[in-house]
């Protein structure tokens, strides 16, 4: 059984279709990374899951029961742009009416539980308007969290946090899922913090899902190359150009062959045509070139 | 291997949902300064109102008093919807005007927040939203009305304005006022439901109902053709205005009947927009 399982979902808005015959698979206990360019409608998908949003046409299916079941939606817990705080009220005051407002028993025991979960136990007395951007992003994770929800929608979580809010997500997003009970369908355009945490992956493009495939069948499919400095960047430029398909010069000067895992035959190469290589090295790309390299159209 | 059967899916009853929503809409009304703020204005404005009609002019000479007794501030002293001067008109009536404003203010922040998206991503219907919200700002309007009453009243005294009154109509027509504020209070959260994205539009059009003045326009031509104004009692400003210094029982009852219908209407209504459209 999964989390979430659309089929042919679609949603316009007028005449604009934002989302269009899209199949989409959460499995549970997933860390489902959703990836996609702005205006992709990854957040009209998420919205939709959420109920947010009517439907145009399609199925959504939350642990094998539509998604309007309304026992199945009290285990739904989201975080869309902004977490609904109240700024004048402290973080417990702002978690103690979210827990009244889902009806939870022990309430007070309940919301130190998720304000562990997310680091943010000491910050508890804390008036929300004076909360960091990475707080508050995690008091919104702490509300989402409440009512003990299995399935959990985060909308660009990421967004603005520094190093050490990144580390603190990670591990939260980490423990949430340690039980197998929870799932987190979670979007974001830092797809180099998210490659850290998401063990399932699905991008999305035009309304349509372009491809979907866990951590391991990304990894596997990432694109090998041969990195190399040498002392004649642009003499060697030209010379692997004339006998490799693909050459590119990367951001850290590098220049890459891509499909090669053998250096040796570059080195040997290039010594033959007069040309000393200084430093080479073997790599994958990452998900952010990978995600590039796919709305290039390559593969 | 976990699979669904190891998650227990249930669901709040009715009861519970209600409860936990309306704790959390008085817990924000209590702990948030608009309310306070909307029940000092109530009762200032009709303090004020007493008080500078008996200031001189520029020339010294003392300005005509507005009222002649000291409950006309609250009601006045017959059916009047079409307004002959401002005493018809500035009477507890003015209490819903800035109710509207009042409730526009405190559910603009919901949508402004997000705190819609919380709430209707888990088990909240919007069947509550519109209740719970229509009963804390008709608990918020009726306190407005307690409010005007005191500043009335005491700025009324102040200014030694008459006291002779038939108490039972002053009751009728303060009970009834405060009856109404269940009507209006579905109508403005109605009409914030519509106008969810926009938050100005949401106070003007509260505040435009607010004064009453399509009843007021219906009225004039009614009473112009020489009509029966009876009928303009099952609209929320007719029924408001009934409830005045001359009214009997049936008035109460009126209002009572209005008010519980128009909220009734206004909360079915409000809750299948909310249920077919999108939430911002």
């Amino acid at each position: 059984m999964n989390a979430v399982e659309i089929r042919n979902l679609s949603k316009n808005f007028g005449s604009k279709q934002a989302v269009c015959g899209l199949n989409m698979t959460v499995p549970m206990g997933a860390i489902y990374g959703f990836i996609g360019e702005n205006g992709s409608g990854k957040s009209t998908t998420e919205k939709m899951i959420c109920g947010l949003i009517p439907t145009s046409g399609g199925s959504i299916k939350l642990y094998g029961k539509d998604y309007t079941d309304k026992t199945v939606r009290a285990k739904i817990g989201v975080l869309i742009e902004a977490p609904g705080c109240f700024p004048q009220l402290t973080v417990w005051d702002n978690m103690m009416l979210q827990a009244a407002n889902l009806s939870i028993p022990n309430a007070a025991q309940e919301v130190v539980k998720v304000l562990k979960t997310v680091r943010m136990e000491g910050a508890a007395g804390n008036k929300y308007q004076n909360c960091s951007l990475g707080m508050k992003q995690r008091v919104g994770i702490a509300m989402a969290l409440l009512g003990n929800p299995t399935l959990l929608v985060l909308d660009e979580p990421l967004n603005g946090l520094d190093a050490d809010g990144m580390r603190i997500m990670r591990e939260v997003f980490t423990d949430i899922i340690k039980d197998g009970k929870r799932s987190i369908i979670v979007s974001s355009h830092l797809l180099g913090e998210l490659q850290k945490v998401a063990t399932h992956y699905g991008i999305i493009r035009h309304g349509k899902m372009m491809i979907e495939m866990c951590a391991d069948e990304l990894d596997a499919s990432y694109r090998t190359y041969v990195a190399l400095k040498s002392e004649e960047m642009n003499q060697t430029k030209i010379l692997l150009g004339c006998k490799y398909s693909r050459v590119e010069e990367d951001e850290a000067g590098y220049l890459r062959v891509y499909d090669l895992t053998t250096p040796e035959e570059i080195v040997s190469y290039l010594y033959e045509n007069g040309i000393c290589v200084t430093e080479i090295k073997t790599d994958k790309i990452g998900l952010e070139e990978y995600y590039i390299d796919l709305m290039k159209g390559g593969k | 291997m976990i699979n669904s059967r190891d998650i227990i899916f249930e669901s709040p009853t009715f009861a519970r949902r209600i409860k936990g929503m309306l704790g959390v809409d008085f817990y924000r009304l209590f702990h948030t300064p608009l309310f306070y703020i909307f029940l000092a204005i109530a009762a200032i404005i009709p303090a004020m109102v007493s008080a500078m009609t008996m200031m001189p002019d520029p020339n010294g000479n003392t300005m005509e008093p507005l009222y002649s007794n000291v409950w006309q501030i609250i009601a006045s002293t017959k059916s009047l919807y079409v307004i002959e001067g401002i005493a018809d008109y500035a009477n507890m009536n003015m209490v819903f005007i800035f109710g509207g404003i009042m409730v526009s203010i405190f559910i603009g922040h919901d949508y402004k927040s997000g705190y819609v998206k919380q709430l209707f991503t888990t088990h909240a219907k919007k069947q509550d939203y519109m209740l719970s919200k229509s009963l804390v700002c008709a608990f918020a309007m009726a306190c407005m009305c307690i409010t005007y009453l005191i500043g009335g009243t005491v700025g009324g005294l102040l200014v030694n304005y008459d006291t002779n009154v038939n108490i039972g109509s002053l009751l009728v027509a303060i009970f009834g006022k405060i009856i109404m504020s269940v009507g209006w209070a579905s109508l403005y959260t109605f009409l914030n439901i519509i106008f969810r994205k926009y938050f100005g539009v949401s106070i003007a059009s509260s505040f435009f109902f607010g004064t009453g003045i399509l009843i007021i326009g219906v009225a004039a031509i009614v009473e112009n053709l020489s009509l029966p104004t009876a009928f303009l009692n099952i609209f929320l400003y007719g029924a408001s205005v009934n409830a005045n210094l001359s009214s009997g029982i049936d008035a109460l009852i009126i209002c009572i009947t209005v008010s519980v219908a128009w909220a009734v209407f206004y909360n079915y209504l409000g809750t299948k927009i909310l249920s077919r459209s999108d939430v911002y």
